[in-house]
C-alpha cells in the first residue's frame, strides 16, 4: 500500500480507509484536546459555561496549583520508584522462571505451571483482602515494598518468558556448555540477552499497569508521603469537582497522563512491537 | 555478580523504606481536597474562603497557636472510607478522621470508634450544645462518637427571576406550594408562564439526591420507614405517591432531564429552570452568581428548604463530624486532638460560611451568622432536620438502591410498584447479611 501511494495509484477503498482512519483518529483526539483546553480554564468560568474553553482568557493556573499546592513532586517519585521498582522484579522474577520452566527438567514442573498459569484467571479484586492483611501482619503497608510486591508476581511474564525461552535452540545452551559456561552463565550471558524484545514487552506492560494501579496503592500507602501519583492527585479534589473545580480536574489528568506521553514517545517502538507482538 | 547483588541490596533497603509517627504527632484525615497553593501558609480563618480554605486555615491556626503538637494532615480521596476501611484493618488508622454523620453507624457499631463525650467535656465542647439534628446524628448508645462540624440538607435554590414571571412571588417571598397537588398545580403554572420546567435536577449518574428528597417527604408524613432499623418498609401508599408525584413532574416535562451534576448546576446558572434541587453547599456560588449583572440569577436568588407538603414540617439531614478511630495512642497524642477538637468546636462560626449549617445552636442564633446571605431562611433546618435513625448502617449504600430504583420508576423503566419491591428486596438483603 505504501508503495502505491507513493506511486499516487490509490484505490478508492484505500481512500475510504483513510478517510475513516482520519475520522477515527480526530474522534480519538478530541475529547483529549477538550481536556487539555478546559485544563487551561478558571474553574469559576467552566462553573457558568464550560463552553468558554474556546474562547480567552486561558491560564496556567491550574497547573500552578498542581505543582505548588501539593506533594506532587514526591508522589511523582514514589510512582517513579514502584513502576520502576515493580518492572524490574518483574523482569527479574518472570525471567528466572520462564528459564526454569522451559530449561530445567524438575519433578511436578507441569503442575507448577499450571498452577502459576491458573493466576492468570484470578482478579485482584478477589484475593486483595487476604494479601491486605498479610501485608499488614508483615509491616508491609506504607512502604515501597508494600507497594511493588503484589505486581511482582506476574503470571503473564511467566509464560511469556518461558515460551520465549522454549523458542530458543537448545543447541545455544549446548555449545555454552562445550565452552565451560555454568548454568547461571549461560542464562545471563548467553540466553537473557537474546530475550531482549520479550523483556521490552513485558517491562513496558508492567511499567504502564504499575503506573496506572489506583486500587492497591490507595489501600497499601495510606499515608500521604507514601501516596502514588494516581492516589496523590485523587486526594487532591474537592467534592463535587465535576462541576466546582473542573479546570483543576482536568490539569489533574492532563498532568498525570503527561509522564506516561513521554514513555510513549521514547519507547514507541518498543511499545508497538509489543502491542503487535502481544496480538499474534 | 557483586555489582547485581549490590543492586539488589540497595532495592531491598529502598523498599523498606516507610514513615513512622513522632509521639506528639497526631495524623488528620480529612476529604475537602488540598489547596496549599493558596491556602498553605495561611492562618487567616476569617479570610479563607470554600471548605477546603477554610479547613486549612483553621488547622494552620492550631498549629501555630499549639508549637508542642505535631499535626500531618493526610487529605484522602472522596470520601475516603476504603483507604480508612484497610488502615483499620492493618492497625494503624490516623488520629482524627473526617466522616459523614450517617457512616458513623458502620464504624462504632463494630466498636472501631473511640466514645468522646467525657474527654470532649473535660476540654471544654458541651454536647449539649450541639443542635438537636447534630446531637441525633453523633449518638450511639448514649454514647458520644464524633465531633460535629455542621449539618447540610436538600435545599430549594429558586430563580426568582423566573418565579417573578410565573407569578409566584408575595412580598419579596417565593410562594411555595403546601401539598403536592399545589406542587404540580405551581409547576403547570410556572412552566406556562415562563416556558422553562419548574424543577433543575440531576436524574443521571446521581442516585443521592433521589433518596434525600424521598427521606425528607416520607418524614413530612411522619412514616418510620426504618421502624426496624435491619428492615426498611418501602411498599406503602406514601412512598408510592411521593414517587408518582416525581414520575408526574417527568412525564410533563416539569423537571430537566438527562442532566448529571454538573450539567445541572451549570444549567441553572444559566436559567434552565426555576428551582434546583440539591444541597447547602451550593449557596455561596449561586449567590456571588445572583450579583453579577445580566445573568438569569441577577438580583433573582432565593434559597428556601423543602416546603412543608404534607403534615410535618421536616428535612432530611446529613452532616460532617471528626470521629477518633480506637487504637492505642500517647497521652500527648490524646491531649493533642481534644485541643485540636475544641479549637475546631470554638470556631464553628467560620465553617458554616461554607454555607453547610453549623452544628452548634449557639452560632446558629448568632447575628453573625443570621448575617450571612440566606442563612436566615435556612436556619429552621436545626430544628426541622432529621437524620435517619442512629442504628441504621449502610446508610450509603442503601441511599444508592433507594436512588437507583426510583430513578427506574421515575424515568418508565420500571413500574413504581415493582421498584419500591426492588427497592425494599435490596436494602434489606445488604442489611440482613451485614457482618
Amino acid at each position: 500500500m505504501t508503495t502505491r501511494l507513493a506511486s499516487g495509484a490509490v484505490g478508492l477503498g484505500d481512500r475510504v480507509i483513510l478517510a475513516a482512519t482520519i475520522a477515527l483518529a480526530i474522534v480519538m483526539v478530541l475529547p483529549m484536546l477538550w481536556a487539555v483546553g478546559l485544563s487551561m480554564k478558571s474553574n469559576a468560568e467552566l462553573l457558568v459555561d464550560t463552553n468558554s474553553v474556546l474562547k480567552a482568557p486561558w491560564t496556567l493556573r491550574n497547573y500552578y496549583d498542581i505543582l505548588i499546592g501539593s506533594g506532587v513532586f514526591r508522589w511523582l517519585l514514589n510512582s517513579i520508584i514502584v513502576s520502576v521498582g515493580m518492572s524490574l522484579g518483574v523482569l527479574a522474577l518472570s525471567s528466572l522462571a520462564g528459564y526454569g520452566f522451559a530449561r530445567l527438567e524438575f519433578p511436578g514442573r507441569n503442575v507448577i505451571f499450571v498452577l502459576v498459569l491458573f493466576g492468570l484467571a484470578i482478579p485482584e479484586q478477589a484475593v486483595i483482602l487476604v494479601r491486605h492483611q498479610l501485608f499488614s501482619d508483615l509491616n508491609l503497608h506504607n512502604t515501597y515494598a508494600g507497594l511493588m510486591l503484589p505486581g511482582m508476581s506476574a503470571p503473564f511474564g511467566v509464560f511469556l518468558m518461558t515460551q520465549y525461552f522454549k523458542a530458543i535452540p537448545t543447541e545455544v545452551d549446548e555449545a555454552a556448555m562445550l565452552d565451560n559456561a555454568s548454568r547461571f552463565k549461560i542464562f545471563w550471558r548467553v540466553l537473557l540477552p537474546m530475550t531482549l524484545p520479550a523483556q521490552a514487552t513485558l517491562g513496558i506492560f508492567t511499567f504502564l499497569h504499575a503506573w496506572n494501579d489506583y486500587w492497591w496503592p490507595l489501600v497499601s500507602g495510606t499515608n500521604e508521603q507514601m501516596y502514588t501519583l494516581t492516589v496523590g492527585i485523587a486526594s487532591t479534589q474537592m467534592n463535587f469537582a465535576e462541576s466546582a473545580g473542573l479546570g483543576y480536574l482536568m490539569a489533574q489528568a492532563v498532568f498525570a497522563g503527561l509522564p506516561i506521553l513521554i514513555v510513549y514517545m521514547f519507547f514507541q517502538k518498543y511499545i508497538v512491537r509489543a502491542v503487535s507482538g502481544a496480538a499474534t | 555478580m557483586r555489582r547485581l547483588l549490590a543492586t539488589l541490596l540497595g532495592c531491598v533497603a529502598l523498599a523498606s523504606c516507610g514513615v513512622h509517627q513522632a509521639p506528639n504527632e497526631i495524623v488528620v484525615q480529612r476529604f475537602f481536597g488540598t489547596c496549599k497553593a493558596e491556602y498553605g501558609n495561611r492562618t487567616d480563618v476569617e479570610n479563607a474562603e470554600g471548605e477546603c480554605g477554610i479547613m486549612t486555615t483553621l488547622i494552620n491556626e492550631f498549629s501555630a497557636q499549639n508549637p508542642d503538637v505535631k499535626v500531618r494532615v493526610s487529605p484522602v480521596a472522596w470520601p475516603g472510607y476504603n483507604q480508612l476501611a484497610a488502615q483499620l484493618a492493618s492497625g494503624d488508622p490516623p488520629d482524627l478522621v473526617t466522616m459523614h454523620l450517617s457512616a458513623i453507624s458502620d464504624y462504632q457499631s463494630r466498636k472501631l470508634l473511640e466514645p468522646l463525650g467525657k474527654d470532649l467535656r473535660a476540654a471544654g465542647v458541651d454536647p449539649n450544645g450541639f443542635t438537636a439534628a447534630s446531637l441525633a446524628s453523633v449518638s450511639k448508645q448514649g454514647e458520644i462518637y464524633g465531633l460535629p462540624i455542621d449539618n447540610w440538607a436538600p435545599l430549594w435554590h429558586i430563580n426568582m427571576n423566573y418565579f417573578r414571571q410565573a407569578g409566584l412571588v408575595k412580598d419579596g417571598k417565593p410562594i411555595l406550594p403546601r401539598s403536592p397537588e399545589e406542587l404540580l398545580a405551581q409547576a403547570r403554572q410556572f412552566k406556562q408562564a415562563t416556558g422553562k420546567p419548574y424543577f433543575v435536577q440531576a436524574l443521571a449518574n446521581e442516585r443521592a439526591a433521589y433518596s434525600r428528597n424521598l427521606y425528607t417527604l416520607l418524614m413530612q408524613q411522619n412514616v418510620d420507614f426504618f421502624a426496624d432499623p435491619q428492615r426498611v418498609q418501602l411498599q406503602s401508599p406514601e412512598v408510592k405517591q411521593v414517587l408518582e408525584m416525581f414520575r408526574q413532574i417527568y412525564v410533563e416535562d416539569l423537571t430537566t432531564k438527562n442532566q448529571d451534576y454538573a450539567a445541572a448546576t451549570n444549567g441553572f446558572i444559566n436559567g434552565a429552570g426555576g428551582v434546583y434541587l440539591v444541597g447547602t453547599w451550593m449557596i455561596g456560588d449561586f449567590d456571588a452568581e445572583s450579583r453579577k449583572l445580566d445573568r438569569p440569577l441577577s438580583s433573582g436568588y432565593a434559597v428556601m428548604p423543602w416546603p412543608q407538603l404534607y403534615g410535618r414540617d421536616a428535612t432530611f439531614i446529613d452532616g460532617h463530624a471528626w470521629v477518633m478511630p480506637a487504637k492505642d495512642r500517647t497521652p500527648q497524642q490524646r491531649d493533642a486532638i481534644f485541643r485540636l477538637l475544641k479549637f475546631v468546636a470554638d470556631n464553628d462560626f467560620e465553617w458554616s460560611r461554607t454555607g453547610h449549617l453549623p452544628a452548634y445552636q449557639a452560632v446558629i442564633e448568632s447575628e453573625r451568622f443570621n448575617a450571612l446571605p440566606h442563612r436566615s431562611e435556612i436556619a429552621k433546618i436545626s430544628s426541622t432536620g432529621a437524620p435517619l435513625p442512629s442504628d441504621v448502617q449502610r446508610q450509603f449504600p442503601v441511599q444508592d438502591i433507594i436512588g437507583e430504583e426510583m430513578a427506574a420508576a421515575i424515568t418508565g423503566h420500571k413500574s413504581v410498584d415493582a421498584a419500591l419491591a426492588d427497592a425494599e428486596h435490596r436494602v434489606n438483603d445488604l442489611l440482613f447479611h451485614l457482618l
